[in-house]
Protein backbone atom coordinates (compact mmCIF):
# COMPACT_ATOMS: atom_id res chain seq x y z
CA UNK A 1 0.00 0.00 0.00
CA UNK A 2 1.47 3.29 -1.01
CA UNK A 3 -1.09 5.72 0.33
CA UNK A 4 1.15 8.29 1.88
CA UNK A 5 -0.06 11.78 1.25
CA UNK A 6 -3.27 12.82 -0.41
CA UNK A 7 -4.08 16.48 -1.07
CA UNK A 8 -6.98 17.66 1.02
CA UNK A 9 -9.52 19.44 -1.15
CA UNK A 10 -12.13 21.00 1.12
CA UNK A 11 -12.66 24.70 0.73
CA UNK A 12 -12.31 27.01 3.68
CA UNK A 13 -9.63 25.05 5.46
CA UNK A 14 -6.00 25.91 5.87
CA UNK A 15 -3.65 24.21 3.44
CA UNK A 16 -3.14 20.80 4.98
CA UNK A 17 -2.07 17.43 3.70
CA UNK A 18 -3.57 14.15 4.81
CA UNK A 19 -0.93 11.67 5.82
CA UNK A 20 -1.95 8.07 6.19
CA UNK A 21 1.39 6.44 6.94
CA UNK A 22 3.74 7.23 9.81
CA UNK A 23 7.44 6.42 10.42
CA UNK A 24 6.50 3.77 12.98
CA UNK A 25 3.96 2.39 10.52
CA UNK A 26 6.57 2.19 7.80
CA UNK A 27 8.96 0.31 10.09
CA UNK A 28 6.18 -2.09 11.13
CA UNK A 29 5.13 -2.65 7.53
CA UNK A 30 8.73 -3.42 6.57
CA UNK A 31 9.02 -5.85 9.48
CA UNK A 32 5.69 -7.44 8.53
CA UNK A 33 6.89 -7.96 4.96
CA UNK A 34 10.16 -9.42 6.25
CA UNK A 35 8.17 -11.77 8.52
CA UNK A 36 6.05 -12.82 5.57
CA UNK A 37 9.15 -13.61 3.50
CA UNK A 38 10.61 -15.54 6.44
CA UNK A 39 7.36 -17.50 6.70
CA UNK A 40 7.42 -18.45 3.04
CA UNK A 41 11.09 -19.45 3.33
CA UNK A 42 10.51 -21.63 6.41
CA UNK A 43 11.26 -24.99 4.73
CA UNK A 44 14.80 -23.76 4.11
CA UNK A 45 15.58 -22.55 7.61
CA UNK A 46 13.23 -24.26 10.06
CA UNK A 47 12.73 -27.83 11.17
CA UNK A 48 9.38 -29.57 10.71
CA UNK A 49 8.78 -29.13 14.45
CA UNK A 50 9.40 -25.38 14.26
CA UNK A 51 7.11 -25.07 11.28
CA UNK A 52 4.38 -26.86 13.24
CA UNK A 53 4.48 -24.42 16.14
CA UNK A 54 4.74 -21.39 13.87
CA UNK A 55 1.68 -22.70 12.05
CA UNK A 56 -0.15 -22.91 15.35
CA UNK A 57 0.92 -19.36 16.15
CA UNK A 58 -0.41 -18.18 12.78
CA UNK A 59 -3.75 -19.88 13.47
CA UNK A 60 -3.98 -18.16 16.87
CA UNK A 61 -3.25 -14.80 15.22
CA UNK A 62 -5.85 -15.36 12.52
CA UNK A 63 -8.61 -16.56 14.84
CA UNK A 64 -7.90 -13.76 17.32
CA UNK A 65 -7.98 -11.11 14.62
CA UNK A 66 -11.28 -12.46 13.30
CA UNK A 67 -12.70 -12.27 16.80
CA UNK A 68 -11.30 -8.75 17.11
CA UNK A 69 -13.08 -7.74 13.93
CA UNK A 70 -16.31 -9.27 15.20
CA UNK A 71 -16.22 -8.05 18.79
CA UNK A 72 -14.01 -4.99 18.48
CA UNK A 73 -15.53 -3.38 15.42
CA UNK A 74 -18.89 -5.00 14.71
CA UNK A 75 -19.87 -5.43 18.36
CA UNK A 76 -20.69 -9.10 17.76
CA UNK A 77 -19.31 -11.06 20.70
CA UNK A 78 -19.18 -14.57 19.30
CA UNK A 79 -17.98 -17.52 21.34
CA UNK A 80 -18.75 -19.94 18.55
CA UNK A 81 -16.27 -19.22 15.77
CA UNK A 82 -14.99 -22.80 16.19
CA UNK A 83 -18.18 -23.79 14.33
CA UNK A 84 -16.67 -22.41 11.13
CA UNK A 85 -13.17 -23.70 11.83
CA UNK A 86 -14.53 -27.21 12.26
CA UNK A 87 -16.86 -26.92 9.28
CA UNK A 88 -14.02 -25.89 6.98
CA UNK A 89 -11.72 -28.53 8.49
CA UNK A 90 -14.28 -31.25 7.87
CA UNK A 91 -14.96 -29.93 4.36
CA UNK A 92 -11.24 -30.20 3.60
CA UNK A 93 -11.09 -33.80 4.84
CA UNK A 94 -14.18 -34.83 2.88
CA UNK A 95 -13.02 -33.13 -0.32
CA UNK A 96 -9.45 -34.42 -0.16
CA UNK A 97 -9.91 -37.81 1.48
CA UNK A 98 -13.35 -38.91 0.27
CA UNK A 99 -13.47 -37.23 -3.12
CA UNK A 100 -9.77 -37.26 -3.92
CA UNK A 101 -9.41 -33.58 -4.70
CA UNK A 102 -5.88 -32.17 -4.35
CA UNK A 103 -5.69 -31.23 -0.63
CA UNK A 104 -3.97 -27.90 -1.29
CA UNK A 105 -6.76 -26.93 -3.66
CA UNK A 106 -9.32 -28.37 -1.24
CA UNK A 107 -8.15 -25.95 1.48
CA UNK A 108 -9.55 -23.08 -0.55
CA UNK A 109 -12.61 -24.94 -1.84
CA UNK A 110 -13.50 -25.83 1.75
CA UNK A 111 -13.93 -22.12 2.53
CA UNK A 112 -17.23 -22.18 0.67
CA UNK A 113 -18.71 -24.24 3.50
CA UNK A 114 -18.23 -21.69 6.32
CA UNK A 115 -19.23 -18.89 3.94
CA UNK A 116 -22.49 -20.63 3.05
CA UNK A 117 -23.20 -21.73 6.62
CA UNK A 118 -22.56 -18.24 7.99
CA UNK A 119 -25.49 -16.74 6.08
CA UNK A 120 -28.40 -18.66 7.66
CA UNK A 121 -26.55 -18.65 11.00
CA UNK A 122 -26.38 -14.88 10.96
CA UNK A 123 -30.04 -14.49 10.10
CA UNK A 124 -30.88 -16.85 12.93
CA UNK A 125 -28.71 -15.02 15.47
CA UNK A 126 -28.66 -11.33 14.50
CA UNK A 127 -31.87 -10.48 16.32
CA UNK A 128 -30.31 -11.54 19.60
CA UNK A 129 -28.69 -8.79 21.66
CA UNK A 130 -25.39 -8.87 23.56
CA UNK A 131 -25.01 -11.95 25.77
CA UNK A 132 -27.93 -13.73 24.08
CA UNK A 133 -26.10 -13.47 20.77
CA UNK A 134 -22.97 -14.93 22.38
CA UNK A 135 -24.87 -17.86 23.83
CA UNK A 136 -26.54 -18.37 20.46
CA UNK A 137 -23.19 -18.64 18.68
CA UNK A 138 -22.06 -21.23 21.21
CA UNK A 139 -25.25 -23.21 20.70
CA UNK A 140 -24.69 -23.15 16.94
CA UNK A 141 -21.15 -24.50 17.41
CA UNK A 142 -22.51 -27.28 19.64
CA UNK A 143 -25.16 -28.11 17.03
CA UNK A 144 -22.43 -28.36 14.40
CA UNK A 145 -20.52 -30.71 16.71
CA UNK A 146 -23.56 -32.89 17.31
CA UNK A 147 -24.39 -33.02 13.59
CA UNK A 148 -20.83 -34.06 12.73
CA UNK A 149 -20.97 -36.72 15.46
CA UNK A 150 -23.97 -38.28 13.71
CA UNK A 151 -23.13 -37.68 10.07
CA UNK A 152 -21.89 -40.78 8.21
CA UNK A 153 -20.36 -38.53 5.50
CA UNK A 154 -17.73 -37.41 8.03
CA UNK A 155 -17.37 -40.86 9.63
CA UNK A 156 -19.60 -39.81 12.56
CA UNK A 157 -18.00 -39.63 15.99
CA UNK A 158 -14.91 -41.59 15.00
CA UNK A 159 -13.43 -38.68 13.07
CA UNK A 160 -11.32 -38.70 9.90
CA UNK A 161 -7.67 -38.92 8.97
CA UNK A 162 -6.03 -37.16 6.05
CA UNK A 163 -4.18 -40.16 4.65
CA UNK A 164 -3.75 -38.58 1.21
CA UNK A 165 -0.99 -36.44 2.68
CA UNK A 166 1.22 -39.53 2.50
CA UNK A 167 1.49 -38.88 -1.25
CA UNK A 168 3.62 -35.84 -0.54
CA UNK A 169 7.17 -35.77 0.81
CA UNK A 170 7.89 -34.08 4.13
CA UNK A 171 9.61 -31.24 2.29
CA UNK A 172 6.66 -30.72 -0.05
CA UNK A 173 4.31 -30.62 2.92
CA UNK A 174 6.55 -28.09 4.66
CA UNK A 175 6.57 -25.86 1.61
CA UNK A 176 2.78 -26.05 1.38
CA UNK A 177 2.32 -25.35 5.10
CA UNK A 178 4.64 -22.35 4.92
CA UNK A 179 2.79 -20.90 1.96
CA UNK A 180 -0.55 -21.53 3.64
CA UNK A 181 0.67 -19.78 6.82
CA UNK A 182 1.72 -16.74 4.81
CA UNK A 183 -1.61 -16.73 2.96
CA UNK A 184 -3.54 -17.04 6.22
CA UNK A 185 -1.84 -14.00 7.75
CA UNK A 186 -2.08 -12.03 4.53
CA UNK A 187 -5.81 -12.70 4.31
CA UNK A 188 -6.76 -12.21 7.96
CA UNK A 189 -4.35 -9.55 9.26
CA UNK A 190 -3.56 -7.92 5.92
CA UNK A 191 -7.21 -8.07 4.91
CA UNK A 192 -8.35 -6.42 8.14
CA UNK A 193 -5.76 -3.69 7.76
CA UNK A 194 -6.86 -3.07 4.20
CA UNK A 195 -10.52 -3.02 5.27
CA UNK A 196 -9.87 -0.49 8.02
CA UNK A 197 -8.00 1.78 5.63
CA UNK A 198 -10.58 1.42 2.87
CA UNK A 199 -13.66 3.58 2.44
CA UNK A 200 -15.42 1.25 4.90
CA UNK A 201 -12.78 2.09 7.48
CA UNK A 202 -14.29 5.27 8.87
CA UNK A 203 -17.73 3.67 9.02
CA UNK A 204 -16.28 0.66 10.85
CA UNK A 205 -14.45 2.84 13.37
CA UNK A 206 -17.62 4.88 13.86
CA UNK A 207 -19.48 1.64 14.48
CA UNK A 208 -16.83 0.56 16.97
CA UNK A 209 -17.10 3.86 18.84
CA UNK A 210 -20.89 4.02 18.88
CA UNK A 211 -23.11 1.76 16.77
CA UNK A 212 -26.33 3.66 17.49
CA UNK A 213 -24.83 6.99 16.51
CA UNK A 214 -23.21 5.40 13.46
CA UNK A 215 -26.59 4.10 12.30
CA UNK A 216 -28.06 7.55 12.92
CA UNK A 217 -25.41 8.99 10.57
CA UNK A 218 -26.46 6.66 7.78
CA UNK A 219 -23.89 3.92 8.37
CA UNK A 220 -25.52 0.65 7.36
CA UNK A 221 -24.69 -1.06 10.62
CA UNK A 222 -26.79 -4.15 9.90
CA UNK A 223 -25.24 -4.74 6.51
CA UNK A 224 -21.68 -4.15 7.70
CA UNK A 225 -22.23 -6.53 10.62
CA UNK A 226 -23.47 -9.22 8.24
CA UNK A 227 -20.48 -8.78 5.93
CA UNK A 228 -18.06 -8.92 8.85
CA UNK A 229 -19.76 -12.01 10.25
CA UNK A 230 -19.39 -13.83 6.93
CA UNK A 231 -15.81 -12.59 6.45
CA UNK A 232 -14.88 -13.74 9.97
CA UNK A 233 -16.45 -17.14 9.30
CA UNK A 234 -14.31 -17.51 6.18
CA UNK A 235 -11.18 -16.28 7.99
CA UNK A 236 -11.74 -18.74 10.84
CA UNK A 237 -12.52 -21.42 8.26
CA UNK A 238 -9.17 -20.87 6.57
CA UNK A 239 -7.39 -21.10 9.93
CA UNK A 240 -9.34 -24.29 10.72
CA UNK A 241 -8.62 -25.94 7.39
CA UNK A 242 -4.89 -25.20 7.69
CA UNK A 243 -4.76 -26.22 11.35
CA UNK A 244 -6.45 -29.58 10.78
CA UNK A 245 -4.45 -30.23 7.63
CA UNK A 246 -1.34 -29.97 9.79
CA UNK A 247 -2.94 -32.17 12.46
CA UNK A 248 -3.79 -34.78 9.79
CA UNK A 249 -6.74 -35.82 11.93
CA UNK A 250 -10.10 -34.33 12.83
CA UNK A 251 -12.76 -35.41 15.31
CA UNK A 252 -15.98 -33.64 16.36
CA UNK A 253 -14.41 -32.83 19.72
CA UNK A 254 -11.28 -31.22 18.30
CA UNK A 255 -13.02 -29.58 15.34
CA UNK A 256 -15.56 -27.68 17.43
CA UNK A 257 -13.37 -27.10 20.48
CA UNK A 258 -14.53 -24.06 22.52
CA UNK A 259 -10.86 -23.59 23.47
CA UNK A 260 -10.57 -21.46 20.31
CA UNK A 261 -13.13 -19.00 21.62
CA UNK A 262 -11.31 -18.82 24.97
CA UNK A 263 -7.96 -18.10 23.41
CA UNK A 264 -9.37 -15.51 21.01
CA UNK A 265 -11.04 -13.66 23.88
CA UNK A 266 -7.88 -13.82 26.00
CA UNK A 267 -5.63 -12.61 23.19
CA UNK A 268 -7.84 -9.73 22.13
CA UNK A 269 -8.85 -8.55 25.61
CA UNK A 270 -5.33 -8.66 27.04
CA UNK A 271 -3.61 -7.39 23.90
CA UNK A 272 -6.06 -4.57 23.26
CA UNK A 273 -9.45 -4.76 21.60
CA UNK A 274 -10.10 -2.86 18.39
CA UNK A 275 -6.52 -2.83 17.18
CA UNK A 276 -4.32 -5.13 15.11
CA UNK A 277 -1.32 -4.32 17.32
CA UNK A 278 -3.21 -5.69 20.32
CA UNK A 279 -3.77 -9.00 18.58
CA UNK A 280 -0.06 -9.36 17.86
CA UNK A 281 0.87 -8.58 21.47
CA UNK A 282 -1.86 -10.79 22.91
CA UNK A 283 -0.93 -13.72 20.68
CA UNK A 284 2.71 -13.55 21.72
CA UNK A 285 1.74 -13.46 25.41
CA UNK A 286 -0.67 -16.34 25.01
CA UNK A 287 1.81 -18.38 23.03
CA UNK A 288 4.61 -17.94 25.54
CA UNK A 289 2.25 -18.60 28.46
CA UNK A 290 0.93 -21.70 26.75
CA UNK A 291 4.44 -23.09 26.24
CA UNK A 292 5.64 -22.33 29.75
CA UNK A 293 2.59 -22.89 31.91
CA UNK A 294 0.48 -25.22 29.78
CA UNK A 295 1.62 -28.16 31.91
CA UNK A 296 -0.26 -26.79 34.93
CA UNK A 297 -3.55 -27.62 33.20
CA UNK A 298 -6.66 -26.29 34.88
CA UNK A 299 -4.90 -23.84 37.20
CA UNK A 300 -3.18 -22.31 34.16
CA UNK A 301 -6.58 -21.69 32.56
CA UNK A 302 -7.83 -20.15 35.79
CA UNK A 303 -4.91 -17.70 35.70
CA UNK A 304 -5.61 -16.83 32.05
CA UNK A 305 -9.27 -16.30 32.91
CA UNK A 306 -8.43 -14.05 35.86
CA UNK A 307 -6.04 -12.04 33.69
CA UNK A 308 -8.76 -11.50 31.09
CA UNK A 309 -11.20 -10.49 33.82
CA UNK A 310 -8.73 -8.04 35.36
CA UNK A 311 -8.07 -6.41 32.00
CA UNK A 312 -11.80 -6.24 31.22
CA UNK A 313 -12.46 -4.54 34.55
CA UNK A 314 -9.48 -2.25 35.04
CA UNK A 315 -7.76 -1.72 31.69
CA UNK A 316 -10.38 -2.11 29.02
CA UNK A 317 -8.10 -1.07 26.19
CA UNK A 318 -5.58 -3.79 27.05
CA UNK A 319 -1.83 -3.60 26.76
CA UNK A 320 -1.87 -1.85 23.41
CA UNK A 321 -4.27 0.75 24.82
CA UNK A 322 -1.79 1.53 27.60
CA UNK A 323 1.09 1.75 25.12
CA UNK A 324 -0.86 3.93 22.69
CA UNK A 325 -1.69 6.39 25.46
CA UNK A 326 1.99 6.84 26.26
CA UNK A 327 3.60 6.72 22.83
CA UNK A 328 1.91 7.90 19.70
CA UNK A 329 3.53 5.39 17.35
CA UNK A 330 0.98 3.03 15.79
CA UNK A 331 2.35 0.00 13.98
CA UNK A 332 -0.63 -0.14 11.68
CA UNK A 333 -1.97 3.40 11.39
CA UNK A 334 -5.53 3.44 10.13
CA UNK A 335 -6.30 7.09 10.75
CA UNK A 336 -5.68 10.20 8.78
CA UNK A 337 -3.17 12.66 10.11
CA UNK A 338 -3.51 16.21 8.97
CA UNK A 339 -0.25 17.99 8.44
CA UNK A 340 -0.37 21.74 8.72
CA UNK A 341 2.87 23.30 7.46
CA UNK A 342 2.59 26.06 10.07
CA UNK A 343 1.69 24.02 13.11
CA UNK A 344 3.04 20.54 12.58
CA UNK A 345 0.98 17.41 13.15
CA UNK A 346 -2.21 17.54 15.15
CA UNK A 347 -4.98 15.15 15.93
CA UNK A 348 -5.64 11.72 14.61
CA UNK A 349 -8.21 9.01 14.46
CA UNK A 350 -7.18 5.88 16.23
CA UNK B 1 -50.72 22.32 6.23
CA UNK B 2 -48.69 19.73 4.36
CA UNK B 3 -46.90 17.74 7.01
CA UNK B 4 -43.39 16.58 6.17
CA UNK B 5 -43.40 14.28 9.17
CA UNK B 6 -46.37 13.01 11.13
CA UNK B 7 -47.08 10.35 13.70
CA UNK B 8 -50.39 8.53 14.01
CA UNK B 9 -51.23 6.76 17.24
CA UNK B 10 -47.52 6.16 17.81
CA UNK B 11 -47.01 3.38 20.33
CA UNK B 12 -43.57 2.30 21.53
CA UNK B 13 -42.42 -0.03 24.24
CA UNK B 14 -39.22 -1.21 25.87
CA UNK B 15 -39.90 -4.89 26.40
CA UNK B 16 -42.96 -5.06 28.64
CA UNK B 17 -42.88 -1.40 29.49
CA UNK B 18 -45.06 0.75 27.27
CA UNK B 19 -43.53 4.21 26.92
CA UNK B 20 -45.78 5.86 24.31
CA UNK B 21 -49.58 5.58 24.20
CA UNK B 22 -50.85 6.72 20.83
CA UNK B 23 -48.98 9.94 20.11
CA UNK B 24 -50.29 12.09 17.23
CA UNK B 25 -48.03 14.86 15.99
CA UNK B 26 -47.40 16.82 12.83
CA UNK B 27 -44.39 18.71 11.58
CA UNK B 28 -44.84 21.10 8.66
CA UNK B 29 -42.11 21.76 6.11
CA UNK B 30 -39.57 24.17 7.56
CA UNK B 31 -41.42 24.30 10.85
CA UNK B 32 -39.85 24.11 14.29
CA UNK B 33 -41.81 22.14 16.82
CA UNK B 34 -40.81 21.74 20.45
CA UNK B 35 -41.56 18.70 22.54
CA UNK B 36 -41.56 19.37 26.26
CA UNK B 37 -42.35 17.33 29.30
CA UNK B 38 -40.92 16.02 32.53
CA UNK B 39 -38.33 13.25 32.77
CA UNK B 40 -39.83 9.99 31.65
CA UNK B 41 -42.65 11.63 29.72
CA UNK B 42 -41.54 9.84 26.56
CA UNK B 43 -39.88 12.66 24.63
CA UNK B 44 -36.63 10.86 23.82
CA UNK B 45 -38.57 7.67 23.19
CA UNK B 46 -40.67 9.58 20.68
CA UNK B 47 -37.54 10.65 18.76
CA UNK B 48 -36.05 7.17 18.93
CA UNK B 49 -39.28 5.67 17.63
CA UNK B 50 -39.45 8.15 14.75
CA UNK B 51 -35.80 7.54 13.87
CA UNK B 52 -36.29 3.78 13.69
CA UNK B 53 -34.19 3.09 16.76
CA UNK B 54 -37.21 1.41 18.36
CA UNK B 55 -39.55 -1.00 16.60
CA UNK B 56 -42.87 0.61 15.67
CA UNK B 57 -45.63 -0.24 13.20
CA UNK B 58 -45.21 1.06 9.66
CA UNK B 59 -48.37 3.20 9.59
CA UNK B 60 -47.49 5.04 12.79
CA UNK B 61 -44.84 7.31 11.24
CA UNK B 62 -45.26 9.04 7.92
CA UNK B 63 -42.70 11.02 5.97
CA UNK B 64 -44.32 13.09 3.20
CA UNK B 65 -47.36 10.87 3.67
CA UNK B 66 -45.37 7.71 3.05
CA UNK B 67 -45.52 5.18 5.91
CA UNK B 68 -41.97 4.73 7.23
CA UNK B 69 -42.46 3.49 10.82
CA UNK B 70 -39.84 0.95 11.89
CA UNK B 71 -37.51 1.74 8.99
CA UNK B 72 -33.86 1.16 9.96
CA UNK B 73 -32.09 4.36 11.06
CA UNK B 74 -29.61 4.31 8.20
CA UNK B 75 -32.52 4.20 5.75
CA UNK B 76 -34.21 7.04 7.63
CA UNK B 77 -31.06 9.11 7.13
CA UNK B 78 -31.24 8.41 3.41
CA UNK B 79 -34.87 9.50 3.43
CA UNK B 80 -33.87 12.81 4.99
CA UNK B 81 -34.24 12.46 8.75
CA UNK B 82 -31.25 13.06 11.03
CA UNK B 83 -30.93 13.00 14.79
CA UNK B 84 -28.77 14.84 17.29
CA UNK B 85 -28.90 12.13 19.92
CA UNK B 86 -29.20 12.63 23.64
CA UNK B 87 -25.76 12.68 25.23
CA UNK B 88 -24.28 13.57 21.82
CA UNK B 89 -22.88 10.09 21.15
CA UNK B 90 -19.83 11.26 19.22
CA UNK B 91 -17.28 8.84 17.83
CA UNK B 92 -14.84 9.25 20.67
CA UNK B 93 -11.82 7.78 18.94
CA UNK B 94 -11.93 10.36 16.17
CA UNK B 95 -11.03 13.96 15.52
CA UNK B 96 -13.74 16.58 14.97
CA UNK B 97 -13.09 16.41 11.25
CA UNK B 98 -13.45 12.63 11.05
CA UNK B 99 -16.67 12.70 13.07
CA UNK B 100 -18.14 15.01 10.46
CA UNK B 101 -16.60 12.99 7.67
CA UNK B 102 -18.55 9.86 8.65
CA UNK B 103 -21.75 11.70 7.79
CA UNK B 104 -20.25 13.15 4.60
CA UNK B 105 -19.07 9.71 3.46
CA UNK B 106 -22.42 8.11 4.10
CA UNK B 107 -24.36 10.95 2.48
CA UNK B 108 -22.09 10.73 -0.58
CA UNK B 109 -22.57 6.98 -0.74
CA UNK B 110 -26.36 7.32 -0.47
CA UNK B 111 -26.41 10.08 -3.07
CA UNK B 112 -24.30 7.99 -5.42
CA UNK B 113 -26.72 5.14 -5.03
CA UNK B 114 -30.00 6.96 -5.23
CA UNK B 115 -28.95 9.60 -7.73
CA UNK B 116 -30.70 12.88 -7.05
CA UNK B 117 -32.72 12.14 -3.95
CA UNK B 118 -36.09 13.80 -3.88
CA UNK B 119 -35.97 16.86 -1.65
CA UNK B 120 -33.39 16.97 1.10
CA UNK B 121 -31.19 19.41 -0.76
CA UNK B 122 -29.94 20.94 2.43
CA UNK B 123 -26.69 21.67 0.66
CA UNK B 124 -24.73 21.34 3.88
CA UNK B 125 -21.01 21.23 3.33
CA UNK B 126 -18.11 21.15 5.73
CA UNK B 127 -17.60 24.82 4.98
CA UNK B 128 -21.17 25.75 5.86
CA UNK B 129 -20.94 23.80 9.11
CA UNK B 130 -17.73 25.66 9.85
CA UNK B 131 -19.46 28.97 9.10
CA UNK B 132 -22.25 28.00 11.47
CA UNK B 133 -19.87 26.93 14.25
CA UNK B 134 -16.47 28.58 13.54
CA UNK B 135 -14.88 26.81 16.49
CA UNK B 136 -15.20 23.49 14.63
CA UNK B 137 -12.90 24.76 11.88
CA UNK B 138 -10.41 25.86 14.48
CA UNK B 139 -10.55 22.51 16.28
CA UNK B 140 -10.87 20.34 13.17
CA UNK B 141 -7.98 18.10 14.11
CA UNK B 142 -8.63 17.91 17.82
CA UNK B 143 -9.87 14.62 19.25
CA UNK B 144 -13.53 15.15 20.18
CA UNK B 145 -12.92 13.88 23.69
CA UNK B 146 -10.89 16.95 24.56
CA UNK B 147 -13.63 19.38 23.49
CA UNK B 148 -15.93 21.14 25.93
CA UNK B 149 -19.53 19.97 26.20
CA UNK B 150 -20.80 22.82 24.08
CA UNK B 151 -18.24 22.20 21.36
CA UNK B 152 -19.11 18.51 21.38
CA UNK B 153 -22.77 19.43 20.96
CA UNK B 154 -21.79 21.55 17.94
CA UNK B 155 -20.01 18.55 16.44
CA UNK B 156 -23.13 16.45 17.01
CA UNK B 157 -25.32 19.06 15.31
CA UNK B 158 -22.86 19.54 12.46
CA UNK B 159 -22.67 15.80 11.95
CA UNK B 160 -26.45 15.56 11.78
CA UNK B 161 -26.65 18.47 9.31
CA UNK B 162 -24.13 16.81 7.00
CA UNK B 163 -26.63 13.96 6.62
CA UNK B 164 -28.55 16.60 4.58
CA UNK B 165 -31.77 16.26 6.54
CA UNK B 166 -35.17 17.69 5.71
CA UNK B 167 -36.15 16.85 9.26
CA UNK B 168 -33.73 17.34 12.15
CA UNK B 169 -34.49 15.69 15.47
CA UNK B 170 -32.70 17.35 18.41
CA UNK B 171 -32.65 15.54 21.72
CA UNK B 172 -31.96 17.85 24.68
CA UNK B 173 -29.21 19.83 23.01
CA UNK B 174 -29.03 22.25 25.95
CA UNK B 175 -28.55 19.57 28.58
CA UNK B 176 -25.59 20.22 30.87
CA UNK B 177 -24.42 23.35 29.07
CA UNK B 178 -23.81 26.86 30.35
CA UNK B 179 -26.50 29.45 29.46
CA UNK B 180 -24.07 31.35 27.25
CA UNK B 181 -23.23 28.21 25.28
CA UNK B 182 -26.91 27.31 24.99
CA UNK B 183 -27.58 30.72 23.46
CA UNK B 184 -24.74 30.17 20.98
CA UNK B 185 -26.16 26.83 19.92
CA UNK B 186 -29.73 28.06 19.68
CA UNK B 187 -28.51 30.98 17.60
CA UNK B 188 -27.73 28.45 14.88
CA UNK B 189 -31.36 27.40 14.68
CA UNK B 190 -32.61 30.15 12.31
CA UNK B 191 -29.79 29.36 9.88
CA UNK B 192 -30.68 25.67 9.96
CA UNK B 193 -34.34 26.44 9.33
CA UNK B 194 -33.42 28.86 6.55
CA UNK B 195 -31.92 25.89 4.72
CA UNK B 196 -35.44 24.45 4.62
CA UNK B 197 -34.93 21.94 7.40
CA UNK B 198 -37.82 21.28 9.75
CA UNK B 199 -36.82 20.76 13.36
CA UNK B 200 -38.23 18.84 16.30
CA UNK B 201 -36.68 20.07 19.53
CA UNK B 202 -36.90 17.96 22.63
CA UNK B 203 -36.19 20.37 25.44
CA UNK B 204 -36.28 20.40 29.24
CA UNK B 205 -36.09 24.15 29.43
CA UNK B 206 -39.68 25.23 28.82
CA UNK B 207 -38.88 28.90 28.28
CA UNK B 208 -36.22 28.09 25.74
CA UNK B 209 -38.49 25.64 23.94
CA UNK B 210 -41.31 28.13 23.80
CA UNK B 211 -39.20 30.96 22.42
CA UNK B 212 -37.39 28.85 19.85
CA UNK B 213 -40.37 26.99 18.37
CA UNK B 214 -43.44 27.76 16.24
CA UNK B 215 -45.59 25.17 17.97
CA UNK B 216 -45.14 22.91 20.91
CA UNK B 217 -46.40 19.63 22.23
CA UNK B 218 -46.35 18.86 25.91
CA UNK B 219 -46.10 15.23 26.89
CA UNK B 220 -46.98 13.43 30.10
CA UNK B 221 -46.64 9.72 30.76
CA UNK B 222 -46.41 8.80 27.09
CA UNK B 223 -49.33 10.95 25.91
CA UNK B 224 -49.65 14.41 24.39
CA UNK B 225 -51.44 16.54 26.95
CA UNK B 226 -51.18 19.90 25.24
CA UNK B 227 -50.57 21.14 21.71
CA UNK B 228 -50.65 24.60 20.27
CA UNK B 229 -48.84 27.65 18.96
CA UNK B 230 -45.90 28.40 21.21
CA UNK B 231 -46.63 32.11 21.36
CA UNK B 232 -50.25 31.59 22.39
CA UNK B 233 -49.84 29.05 25.15
CA UNK B 234 -49.71 30.37 28.68
CA UNK B 235 -47.38 29.18 31.40
CA UNK B 236 -50.38 28.02 33.43
CA UNK B 237 -51.58 25.82 30.58
CA UNK B 238 -48.12 24.34 30.24
CA UNK B 239 -47.87 23.74 33.96
CA UNK B 240 -51.14 21.88 33.94
CA UNK B 241 -50.15 19.73 30.98
CA UNK B 242 -46.61 19.24 32.26
CA UNK B 243 -47.52 17.91 35.68
CA UNK B 244 -51.04 16.74 35.04
CA UNK B 245 -52.44 18.85 37.86
CA UNK B 246 -54.80 21.80 37.75
CA UNK B 247 -53.21 24.61 39.70
CA UNK B 248 -49.93 23.70 41.34
CA UNK B 249 -47.63 25.72 39.14
CA UNK B 250 -46.60 29.31 39.41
Amino acid sequence: MTMTAVPFADAGLPAVRVQRQTPSGRIALTLALAALVALVAMPWWASTGTIRWILELCCYLAVAQMWNLLAGYAGLVSVGQQAFMGAAGYALFVLAQTYGINPFLAVFLSLLVPAVLAVPTYFLLHRLEGPYFSIGTWVVAEVFRLVSTNLPLVNSGAGMSLRVMKDYSAFERNVAMSLLCATLLLVTLGGSYWLLRSRFGLALIAMRDNPVAAASQGVQVGRLRFLIYVAAAVGCGLAGAIYFMAQLRITPGSAFDPMWANLAIFIVMVGGIGSIEGVLIGTLIFFVADRWFGEYGASYFVVLGLMTLAVALYARTGIWGAIARRWDAPWFPIGRRLIDPQQGTKGETR
Amino acid sequence: MSAVLSTHGLVARYGDFQALYGVDTELGAGECVALIGANGAGKSTFLRAVMGLLPVAREMVRLDGEPVGGTAPDRMVQKGVAIVPEGRRLFTGMSVEDNLRVAIDQAARAAGKAGARAGGKGGWTLKRVHDLFPILAEKARTPVQSLSGGQQQMVAIGRALLCQPRVLLCDEISLGLAPKVIREIYAALPEIRAAGTAVILVEQDVGLAQSASDRLYCMLEGRVTLAGKSAEISRAQIGEAYFGVGHAVA
